[in-house]
């Protein structure tokens, strides 16, 4: 994949909004800022699809990868954007960086740890905050925010 | 005191969210620490013990507490002997773990350089054994190791 992806994911309470530009996205930041729920909901989405109530907008498909079976799934998942939660141990070892290498797919990583195996740009680290656009609203709206920027 | 044992440890609980959803107990929910902790990070109200309101999120159950909440609550009440991911938490717990600390040994591991704060405080650096007491002094050790 090339280029940068606008997501847009929603419900009835949360609005994200932001854009994936490069291969690999680091998010990290405070507890509780809403890094995981964004992950839920778009894992909830790619499971459920419409029928979740969730709105998912991208022009790619957006899958979570966890758990022991990261890599067969990884090997059938191609031009998507794969978001990864924080403490998934497996994104910390070489064999992960390998598969990162070759992949056709972005993915944007949760962790707080430091990922010496992986080249990302300082760039591509991001926190989570709500947006001041639309502070007061019922709805929260989130956004991206570079933390080295 | 606070213990930390720099990058990976052999047994360490690396995701300790995922333990908390499984090990958890009503009555650490409903504890006036855990209360505190709950509303300083996760900005929500303990209800009962099934039920945490948030303000983003409505009516939750500790299931869906931030990890790094799920956590400082396994810092605090767990007596398993486990000893847990502080990276999970967020900077913003920071202080949590220095007071959970104050009233019972504590170790955790970490995997970033977490920003205590000036100091002062004491955390033992297990690696090495050196005790450490304020920022310049934390600085000068996390990062030969993390």
């Amino acid at each position: 994949m090339k280029g940068a992806y606008e997501l847009t994911v929603q419900n009835k309470r949360i609005h994200y909004q932001f854009t994936i530009k490069r291969n690999i996205t680091v998010i990290r930041g405070d507890s509780a800022t809403g890094k995981t729920t964004l992950l839920e909901m778009i894992e909830t989405y790619s499971q459920n699809g419409i029928s979740s109530g969730i709105d998912l907008k991208c022009t790619v498909p957006c899958i979570v990868l966890h758990g022991g079976d990261w890599k067969q799934r990884l090997s059938y998942t191609h031009n998507s954007i794969v978001f990864i939660d924080e403490c998934n141990d497996f994104i910390r070892r070489e064999e992960f960086a390998s598969e990162v290498k070759r992949s056709d797919n972005y993915f944007v990583i949760v962790t707080r740890d430091d990922l010496p195996n992986l080249s990302y740009s300082v760039e591509e680290i991001y926190g989570i905050r709500m947006s001041k656009q639309y502070a007061g609203l019922k709805k929260t709206y989130n956004e991206f925010y570079q933390i080295y920027g | 005191m606070l213990k930390v044992y720099l990058g990976d440890m052999e047994g360490e609980v690396y995701n300790p969210p995922v333990y908390f959803d499984n090990q958890y107990e009503d009555e650490w929910i409903t504890d006036e620490f855990a209360e505190k902790m709950i509303s300083d990070i996760d900005k929500s109200t303990v209800v009962s013990p099934h039920i945490i309101e948030s303000p983003f999120l409505g009516a939750i159950t500790p299931k869906e507490l931030s990890g790094g909440v799920k956590t400082l609550i396994l810092m605090k009440y767990d007596d398993s002997g486990n000893i847990f991911n502080a990276t999970a938490c967020g900077d913003n717990c920071a202080k949590w773990i220095l007071k959970i600390a104050e009233s019972k040994d504590l170790t955790v591991t970490l995997h970033h350089g977490m920003r205590f704060g000036e100091g002062p405080y004491e955390i033992m650096i297990m690696n090495t054994g050196k005790i450490v007491h304020n920022r310049q002094e934390w600085l000068d050790v996390v990062f030969d190791y993390v």
